[in-house]
């Protein structure tokens, strides 16, 4: 940092920097002097150096050029001049993505890397890695062997590492280095065996039992002769990683306890390890177990303990920001350090003291809240964003845990929404505001005010578009709809387009859902009808015709709720469609709908113990559209119309027997598709021409059968049958099919896995009985406004009504998640929290039946001796009505 | 340059450094070639397959070599012109046991000859017909007549049956090599 800003310094004095202002042309034409017979190093170091400098500050060439410039570095591989030979390293590394045949230094770096001069040796195998493929990987595979257990640890450390970033391309050969691998781990050296370790780790890590096999080795060394097998601490802290993994991967098989694994003792015995670094891993990797007991967790708390009152900054941070982790699953034995948190709230470290603060706020209690707040708000103007969103989010469990401190907290967001701060920042703030507003009804109006204040003076579009539909949605149902809409047209007429798209779609809200305000919206429409973008200009027009025709149903299905189809699909069969170039009108139905995701945010994903950096994850289509492109491709899939809904897997045999079948049933308008994925785990036998015999309840019809032609050992074959749903008979749509497993056994050698002879022999397997469910047929939905849906559906919709008595549920949240999960529809209105200490509740349902049918329920439950039930059903076919009232029962 | 160096120069005792390109198809022995020409310290004992290219150096009648070493692999064969531009010299070594890809030698032959960086130049070419030892060689004699060698008028060239594991027949073409750079280079002076 010093160094940084003395140069910072010198460039202010007119020094400046000699690659200031260098240009791509100028150098690569500068470049040509490396073709000249006889290199001269002085010349042609300063000239690598501007290459190398203009490609680190993103400068783009294209292949051609960098080709060319590629082979003309190549020819410096003549001089012995040993800066010049290290830059051409370098240069290779960085153009090896980008110029072609760079296959071509191959020989001259395994030269280099075999050679005598060991300055070249490390940065040959390096850049020789950068060049090579995995069809290349084979020539070069023994120079690699030989420099994994090189005397030189350089050498050897740069030899794993390259191996590491290999294994990428060609996993298989690099498995084979693992003796030279394992023999490196030995190494008296610090970084080889910490490289080792890492590769070694790498190559196994797919099989349990010798990644288990590895670090036991290292555990029982420890326990017996007491000397740690790894000296280097980065080995020990890697091994911690991989032991916390094993844990959890053995937690999930079965249910003993934890302290009773070696590894866990092993994790524990590291708390008196010299190093801080070790203890302080070995800490994190406990208390970030999953489900561990409080007393499992206590040790690790009172090694962070003693490591937050440590003299070094770094591991002060480090304790504190871990013990801030854990505050919310183990509030109890955090509590402990209260003590010592007091003392790091005046730390001169600020993002020390906020995070001792915030762990303070989550363990507190209720009275010492505005103590703490106070306190914050003397310095949270000093610390940087990413701090203050941890502050935030504290706050949002704070006001969860303490709904009565709402106005405290609320004043105090509203206070930092007005500093300035990033969008990440004021995001989780707006967000924070929203729960509040959200779990506590008292804080809804305050909330909502403050929001109003944030939009008027808002630089960041998102979180405005998002609080606009939020005042949309929230807005109507207030006492005073009508002060919002002050603040909604305010930004038409500040705004940019989105906004105001935005803007004029709220007030479209509000017009919908209170009568005597719709004159003035419509007054306001018209107005936006003028606007320079077309987006809002669209928007007010269409909003505005439809508040003209004063039907409800219009309104409902057009302004309140929106759109419900799956946004890919949508596009797909958009595209599709243009393509047909018909004359019929595009059928909205024939889209499939949406399934509402189950809040994937929620599952909080844990890192791999970062023991494998993962690239970024990518955006993959949901599960459902993933099938829909697999079934399409099955031959009679195109005729059954569109794909409807898949259910959750469900498992016909137990997890470890001869054969697993899982069975995942595909839903269509008329049609169900049975995908039946089994997996052969016996390794003498290959099986032939699988498939499910099923066994199917009266009015089903089975059209099709499409066996596994093949299915060897340890690989899972897929055969589907596709199964016709009773012709117009809905109520007899739901049923329970015998299944049988049938194919052809042929015996093979175990180690071949071809058969031994050509003749194989029928056999049977009996599954378990595939339940079709009335939840398999049909889809959630989001009705956003649940009420006015409700209402309309009163005059058009079929209605039935029942009363049922649930005797063996014992509470209304019990009732609640069994009834959502038997009828696999969607909960409304946030109706499916109950609020504590009631003794009666309605649940809101709604969904969409196969073939395009509403469905909306709603259940009226009562607590007494057992749960009491009046289930009232609306539809638009009677039938579906009267199925879903006797699937209950 | 000084009336001195010129005088060394003229008298063909003042050193020089000459880049030289060693190209064939593969397993013809050019690396085993360029070994033989290195001083006894820096020789290897096993060749293994080039790929890519390496560079060698060596001294030979007070003139510098720098040879580039060129993989004879056919994937590899079309990144020799990257090296064309600025040799003085080609040595180009054939495996004269191997009769069958005798063609494949030809045509490669002929690109290398038509290729713009080469064709302008009066470059020396030297041939070896190597692994003479081999029972089924042909003789020089009839390479050069299966190579039409007779019919590259615009260049000096020279073929001489060798083997470059014994180094029979490599040092009088490579002395004749020397002669013909040592003749372009005062040319040039």
């Amino acid at each position: 940092m010093s160094g940084f800003k003395r140069d910072h310094k010198e460039e202010e004095d007119g020094g400046g920097n000699p690659f200031q202002n260098i240009e791509k042309t100028t150098v690569l034409q500068e470049a040509r002097i490396f073709n000249e017979t006889s290199v001269n190093p002085r010349k042609c170091t300063p000239i690598l150096t501007k290459l190398l400098y203009m490609l680190n500050q993103g400068e783009q060439l294209s292949a051609k050029e960098a080709t060319d410039v590629f082979f003309a570095m190549t020819k410096l591989f003549q001089s012995k001049d040993v800066i010049l030979r290290r830059l051409v390293y370098l240069g290779i590394k960085e153009l090896s993505s980008i110029a072609d045949d760079v296959i071509i230094v191959t020989s001259s770096l395994t030269k280099d890397m075999t050679g005598k001069e060991d300055l070249y040796r490390a940065a040959a195998i390096r850049a020789l890695c950068s060049i090579t493929d995995a069809t290349m990987l084979q020539a070069i595979e023994r120079y690699m062997k030989q420099a994994i257990v090189d005397r030189n640890p350089a050498v050897s450390s740069a030899a794993l590492v390259s191996s590491l970033h290999m294994a990428k391309l060609a996993p298989e050969v690099v498995k084979r280095w693992v003796n030279e691998a394992q023999e490196a781990v030995n190494s008296e050296n610090i970084m080889v065996q910490y490289h080792a370790l890492g590769l070694l780790y790498h190559i196994r890590k797919s099989d349990r039992l010798a990644v288990s096999k590895l670090v036991t080795r290292s555990i029982q060394t420890l326990m017996y002769t007491n000397v740690s097998l790894q000296k280097s601490s980065y080995a020990v802290c890697m091994l911690i990683r991989i032991a916390a993994k094993l844990i959890e991967e053995e937690g999930a098989d079965r249910k003993s306890s934890k302290s009773q694994s070696p590894y866990f003792q092993y994790i524990e015995s590291c708390f008196r390890h010299k190093s801080e670094m070790v203890v302080y891993e070995a800490a994190y990797a406990v208390v970030n177990l999953n489900n561990s007991t409080s007393q499992e967790v206590a040790q690790a708390i009172s090694v962070l303990q003693l490591l937050s009152a440590s003299p070094k900054p770094a591991l002060r941070f480090a304790a504190v920001r871990t013990l801030n982790q854990v505050a919310i699953s183990h509030p109890a034995a955090v509590t402990a350090c209260n003590l010592d948190l007091e003392n790091l709230i005046t730390d001169s470290n600020r993002s020390i003291a906020t995070l001792a603060i915030t762990t303070l706020l989550k363990t507190g209690a209720e009275s010492s809240v505005d103590r703490l707040m106070k306190q914050i708000a003397t310095f949270v103007s000093e610390i940087s964003d990413e701090f203050k969103v941890v502050v935030v989010q504290a706050i949002r469990a704070l006001a969860l845990k303490f709904p009565r401190k709402h106005t405290v907290l609320m004043n105090f967001l509203s206070a930092m929404l007005r500093d300035d701060g990033g969008l990440e920042y004021k995001a989780s703030i707006a967000d924070t505001i929203i729960t509040i507003i959200e779990d506590n009804p008292e804080a809804k109006e305050t909330g909502l005010a403050h929001l109003c204040e944030f939009i008027e003076d808002c630089e960041h579009v998102s979180l405005a578009v998002r609080i606009l539909h939020l005042l949309g949605k929230e807005g109507p149902k207030t006492k005073q709809p009508s002060r919002y809409i002050r603040f909604i047209y305010n930004r038409v007429i500040l705004e940019c387009p989105s906004i105001r798209a935005a803007a004029v779609s709220a007030m479209a809200q509000f017009g919908a859902s209170c009568p005597d305000l719709l004159e003035n919206i419509q007054v306001l429409l018209a107005r936006c009808q003028m606007d320079s973008d077309d987006e809002v200009r669209d928007r007010a027009t269409y909003y505005s015709s439809i508040l003209n025709r004063q039907d409800k149903a219009l309104y409902n299905n057009y302004v309140l709720n929106t759109l419900q189809v799956s946004m890919p699909a949508l596009e797909k069969s958009l595209s599709e469609y243009i393509n047909l170039n018909t004359a019929q009108p595009f059928d909205i139905k024939s889209v499939p709908v949406v399934a509402v995701s189950k809040s994937e945010n929620d599952v909080k994903q844990k890192p791999e113990g970062m023991l494998i950096s993962s690239g970024p994850t990518k955006i993959s289509p949901s599960r459902d559209e993933n099938f829909a492109d697999k079934l399409n491709s099955l031959p009679d899939a195109q005729s059954l119309g569109p794909h409807f809904k898949s259910s959750e897997i469900v498992e016909l045999t137990e997890s470890e027997t001869e054969y697993v079948v899982k069975c995942i049933k595909h839903c269509y308008a008329q049609h169900l598709v049975l995908q039946f994925d089994c997996l052969n785990t016996l390794n003498d036998q290959l099986l032939e021409n699988v498939r499910v015999q099923l066994d199917v309840s009266e009015g089903f019809e089975i059209i099709n059968e499409i066996p596994c032609p093949k299915l060897p050992y340890n690989e899972t074959g897929t055969t589907y049958v596709i199964v016709k749903f009773p012709d117009g008979d809905i109520l007899n749509s739901v049923g329970t099919f015998g299944a049988v497993l049938k194919f052809i056994v042929k015996d093979c050698d175990p180690a071949t896995g071809l058969p031994d002879i050509d003749e194989g022999y029928d056999d049977e397997y009996m599954l378990e009985e595939l339940e079709i469910t009335l939840a398999d047929q049909i889809q959630k939905v989001n009705k956003a406004n649940w009420g006015a849906a409700w209402e309309e559906a009163e005059s058009t919709f079929h209605e039935i009504e029942d009363t049922y008595s649930l005797s063996s549920m014992n509470t209304l949240e019990e009732a609640v998640v069994n009834i959502i999960k038997y009828l696999g529809l969607q909960p409304a209105e946030r109706s499916d929290k109950v609020p504590k200490g009631k003794s009666t509740h309605t649940l809101l349902l709604a969904g969409i039946f196969r073939g395009g049918v509403d469905i909306l329920v709603r259940a009226k439950l009562a607590l007494a001796d057992g749960v009491t039930m009046q289930l009232t059903v609306r539809s638009t076919d009677q039938s579906i009505a009267e199925l879903i009232t006797s699937a209950i029962g | 340059m000084g009336l001195f160096q010129k005088l060394v120069s003229f008298l063909g005792v003042g050193k020089k450094d000459v880049n030289v390109l060693v190209v064939g198809l593969n397993n013809s022995g050019k690396s085993t070639v360029v070994n033989n020409f290195k001083a006894d310290d820096d020789k290897v004992t096993d060749i293994v397959p080039t790929v890519g290219f390496s560079v060698e150096r060596f001294q030979k009648q007070n003139l510098g070599f720098t040879a580039f070493d060129m993989s004879g692999h056919g994937r590899y064969r079309d990144l020799w012109e990257y090296y064309y531009k600025d040799c003085q010299g080609i040595i180009f070594v054939i495996d004269s046991s191997d009769r069958l890809r005798l063609v494949v030698v030809k045509e490669e032959l002929d690109l290398l000859l038509q290729h713009p960086d080469i064709c302008q130049k009066k470059i020396p070419i030297l041939f070896f017909a190597n692994k003479m030892d081999c029972r089924e060689a042909l003789s020089s004699v009839k390479i050069a007549a299966a190579l039409g060698l007779d019919k590259i008028m615009d260049k000096p060239w020279h073929i001489s049956a060798s083997n470059a594991l014994t180094g029979e027949g490599l040092q009088e073409g490579v002395e004749w090599l020397t002669q013909q750079i040592r003749e372009l280079l005062s040319v040039k002076v």
